[in-house]
């Protein structure tokens, strides 16, 4: 679960439908649901109920919403569990007649589901366009307010294999009216640089709580800091970083503008920019993440000039003295021996050395 | 965690009360107690689970009206004094808390100087105090009352004058259950949800008054309706956030309850560890012997090798039941391992040892619990409640918690460098994330027990701290799953127990660091000739083990906290085996939580 400010983007979402008054939740759970399940439990802390039901295998965002066919009745809502809403975008939808789409400006269209809509109602939506009418850069914001019927639309599509939530939308329109909910309050952070713009407009004061920083230790307004997070001598946390829970930065370290999850270690002297740094990932001595813009890739898309100083992904050990060119992005459980310098994109498991 | 509940109807109160109070108990259980609606007011508390408070309370009663609270104590004894609900000076007004009372000092040394006499060493108490200061209904009384409070809870009141009960939330749950002439109040929906499915949820500022006829909610003074929704689930099942059994949310909880565990404990940069024990015991000790039983003996045979090892003195681990006493008590220190620091083997272990004059340590989940307030020291493990019969996640606290007093008493005796101490606490600080590594890796643990799960018996091997890991392993399977499950330490194999080995028994092999795992291997070969399976947990870089085993777990790499981790494929495999055979995981027959008999 990607944090932004230092807790779960899945939070910040039922946060803001318990805002809204939404009280009953089904999550929709698959591959690991299991760190989701022990996060949120049966949502107590929330105030709401959360029930799971389980999508044993990935056939597409339709077949996710039919396994909750038995768990929901008349209307209902369903929100994606990867973008921030606000709780007055949850509330349109309520408002609104199911089916009903929440759509929403973007300055990157092609990103999303570019959705047509004529006198209010959706006629089409067109998934990532390669290009768009400069008029039409309306998209779907991913939160829907359907009822019962969806699920007859989605069980017709099943037979042709994997089905999405758009289909659905599509097909249903064909038969009745779909209306488009014109919002604002979304924040789609599907790419990690979007997590480490967003997080550091969420982080504005930080509480030490029971965090443990040296007397020497300098941690600037502008970050967020977890539970039993160590701050070494003389190490610097900059503004825009939130570091999660039992995280550890060594001595003369410097963290800016970064997103540490939970259990990581950043070595001694360590600079650490612009980074996304997964869970128990260990960043050794002297490691340098210098940060700034680069062009990345990700799924054959190239993002030009994102800043985006690195990306490590969870239990990955770069050992010290490594350095991380801009952009570069490391897998699950990559290992970089001492002094390697990374560019560019390391795979799930590899072994990186000199 | 505490746990709130509350009636307003037309039928006895106390029934209703206790069986409440039973729902909730997973929030806390070491005091319980009920206030009943009468003139003057009655109340029934005690200190320990509500089964002890069951025992105390009449039968039935007249009152149709009361609150009642289960407790949890992080901080402060669980005594029947400090015991929920609390009243103030005449038994005009009681109240039951769950949340803290951040500027309780301040209104207590006002209350006192006003001639308020206080019973307890709670926050809750101010409360009904500064009830009796307040003017109006019992509902203005508490809406200014929470004016002053700073905090987070969730209250609840009572009078001597009316039969209805008042409550305020902030930051902690309260719900309200609808029923036909009567109306509830629990923590969670499990508090009520026998009688009625309808219910409230309260928000934060409400004050609301639950009354046999209705339920009335304000917040900010204004009148408010809160929609009633109908809960529809299984009570049980609500409990577990999704998981089939305790068993393996507890498993699931273990990188969260480890870091609470080691929270503020370790100081790597000073090689610290940060345990409240006094110095002088630990540093006039000759010798440890710890006493426990079941799961909290395989923890104590893990950490005696460790305070062998970092504070060098000897350390011995007995069965609790089978203990004759100290050696040499005037120079021994007795550590009691006990997760519900009420294990009645243990404690009669410990007073024994008490009595012979040597200092006693308990080490145990349970705040204020007997072993707690017996022993001369305590440290908390602090896993939060564990409700699986099963033990899992205390194991590992148990273990982490001991390694923290073993790397104290290290320092202070000088026996342990700082630059050493300090690379433990490193270990220790990655333990949660490492155990996150291993349950990422599930689903192959569920396909070994699918493969090796249906064979005739299991043998749990390993040495050094290994060895406490496969009769840990052992254990679980047993209690789980039923099978016959036996661990040794790997050397005593060919002393014996090889002759039960054969194709149809797989042997699990602990071989991480920490155990010796090359002398291991050996026997791994020994049992391999005899066309035994082999199921090994090794080190990432034990490339042989991978190769001589039918199916192979590797754990991250932590020195000597590595068995630890290798014990939870073991939780996981024995796990999975017991779900396959369809066995009550969470009731395994025969046994119960925490055995409070010799």
């Amino acid at each position: 679960m990607v944090p932004v400010g230092n807790r779960p983007v899945l939070e910040h979402v039922v946060e803001a439908l318990a805002d809204a008054g939404i009280d009953e939740l089904v999550f929709v759970v698959g591959y690991r649901r299991e760190r989701i399940q022990t996060y949120f439990g049966d949502g107590g802390d929330w105030d709401v109920d959360i029930e799971y039901v389980v999508q044993e295998k990935q056939l597409g965002t339709g077949h996710a919403l039919l396994q909750a066919e038995d768990a929901v009745t008349d209307e209902f809502l369903v929100v994606n569990g990867d973008s921030i809403v606000d709780a007055s975008l949850v509330s349109a939808l309520v408002s609104a007649d199911a089916p009903a789409v929440a759509v929403t400006r973007s300055d990157q269209p092609t990103d999303y589901g570019v959705v047509n809509v004529e006198g209010g109602s959706i006629v089409g939506v067109e998934e990532k366009p390669r290009v768009y009418d400069a008029e039409t850069e309306t998209i779907n914001a991913g939160v829907y307010a359907f009822d019962e019927a969806v699920f007859d639309e989605i069980h017709a599509r099943l037979p042709g294999g994997e089905t999405s939530l758009t289909d659905a939308v599509v097909s249903l329109s064909q038969g009745r009216s779909v209306d488009a909910v014109r919002v604002e309050g979304w924040t789609d952070v599907s790419h990690l640089w979007d997590i480490l713009r967003v997080n550091s407009e969420v982080v504005e004061t930080h509480d030490e709580g029971r965090a443990d920083v040296h007397p020497t230790a300098h941690v600037a307004d502008g970050v967020a800091l977890g539970e039993d997070t160590t701050v070494g001598p003389n190490a610097t946390v900059l503004p825009g970083t939130a570091l999660g829970d039992n995280v550890t930065v060594g001595a003369g370290a410097v963290v800016a503008n970064s997103v540490l999850f939970t259990d990581v270690r950043v070595g001694e002297n360590a600079v650490v920019r612009d980074s996304v740094v997964a869970e128990d990932a260990r960043l050794g001595p002297d490691t340098t993440v210098e940060g700034g813009r680069a062009d990345v890739v990700v799924e054959g898309e190239l993002y030009e000039g994102v800043r985006l100083g690195g990306v490590v992904g969870d239990y990955s050990d770069v050992s010290g003295g490594a350095c991380l060119e801009p952009g570069a992005v490391l897998g699950n459980d990559v290992r970089v021996g001492t002094g390697t310098v990374v560019d560019g994109r390391v795979g799930s498991g590899a072994e990186v050395r000199r | 965690m505490c746990g709130i509940v509350g009636y307003a109807g037309d039928e006895d109160a106390l029934p209703v009360l206790v069986d409440g109070l039973r729902r909730l108990e997973y929030r806390g259980y070491d005091s319980a107690g009920v206030c009943l609606r009468t003139e003057p007011l009655t109340v029934y508390k005690k200190a320990g689970e509500v089964g002890e408070l069951a025992s105390v309370v009449p039968e039935s009663s007249d009152s149709t009206c009361g609150l009642g609270h289960t407790r949890w104590s992080t901080h402060g004894e669980p005594t029947d004094e400090n015991a929920h609900p609390h009243l103030g000076c005449d038994a005009r007004y009681a109240v039951v808390h769950n949340g803290i009372i951040e500027n309780y000092d301040e209104l207590r040394d006002e209350l006192e100087e006003t001639g308020h006499a206080f019973e307890s060493q709670t926050d809750t108490e101010v409360v009904p105090h500064l009830l009796e200061e307040a003017d109006g209904g019992l509902v203005e009384r508490l809406s200014s009352v929470v004016e002053r409070l700073e905090g987070s809870y969730a209250v609840a009141c009572t009078s001597a004058e009316t039969d209805e009960v008042v409550v305020a939330r902030q930051d902690s749950p309260l719900v309200v259950g609808r029923g036909e002439d009567a109306n509830y109040l629990g923590s969670d929906v499990t508090a009520f949800v026998e009688h009625t499915r309808r219910v409230s949820y309260l928000h934060d500022g409400d004050v609301a008054r639950i009354t046999s006829g209705g339920v009335e909610v304000w917040n900010d003074g204004a009148r408010v309706e809160r929609d009633v929704e109908t809960v529809d689930w299984d009570v049980e099942a609500a409990e577990k956030g999704g998981y089939e059994h305790y068993m393996l949310k507890e498993i699931h909880e273990q990188p969260r309850s480890l870091r609470k565990t080691i929270s503020e404990r370790t100081d790597e940069t000073e090689g610290e560890a940060l345990i409240d024990v006094s110095q002088d015991v630990l540093t006039q000790s000759r010798r440890v012997e710890f006493v426990a039983c079941g799961t909290s003996y395989h923890a104590a045979l893990y950490a005696r090798r460790l305070f062998e090892e970092h504070a060098d003195m000897p350390a011995t681990a007995e069965y609790a039941s089978e203990y004759d006493g100290p050696h040499d008590p005037e120079n021994t220190l007795v550590v009691a391992v006990t997760q519900s620091g009420e294990t009645a083997d243990t404690l009669s272990a410990t007073r024994r040892a008490a009595r012979e004059g040597a200092t006693t340590l308990a080490v145990t989940n349970t705040v204020g619990s007997t072993a707690a307030r017996e022993t001369d020291e305590v440290v908390y493990i602090r896993a939060g409640p564990e409700i699986g019969v099963a033990a899992t996640k205390t194991f590992a606290s148990q273990v982490v918690t001991l390694a923290l007093v073993a790397v104290a008493a290290g320092r202070v005796r000088d026996t342990l460098p700082a630059a050493e101490a300090s690379s433990i606490l490193s270990d220790l600080k990655r333990v949660p994330g490492a155990v996150q590594k291993i349950l990422d890796n599930e689903d192959a643990v569920e396909d070994a027990a699918a493969e090796y799960g249906y064979d005739d018996a299991f043998f749990f091997i390993g040495r050094r701290l290994g060895v406490s890991v496969a009769l840990e392993g052992a254990l679980k399977l047993k209690e789980v799953s039923y099978d016959h499950a036996e661990g040794f330490p790997a050397g005593e194999l060919k002393h014996g127990p090889l002759a039960l080995v054969t194709p149809n028994t797989p042997v699990l092999a602990v071989l991480t660091d920490g155990t010796r795992p090359e002398e291991t291997l050996n026997n791994v070969k020994e049992v391999e000739s005899r066309g035994a399976p082999v199921v090994a947990v090794t080190s990432t870089d034990t490339d042989e083990a991978k190769r001589l085993a039918d199916a192979a777990f590797t754990v991250p790499s932590l020195g000597e906290m590595e068995p630890l981790l290798a014990n939870v494929y073991l939780q996981l495999f024995a796990y999975h085996v017991a779900r396959l055979k369809d066995r009550p995981i969470d009731k395994p027959r025969n046994l119960a939580k925490s055995v409070t008999v010799e």
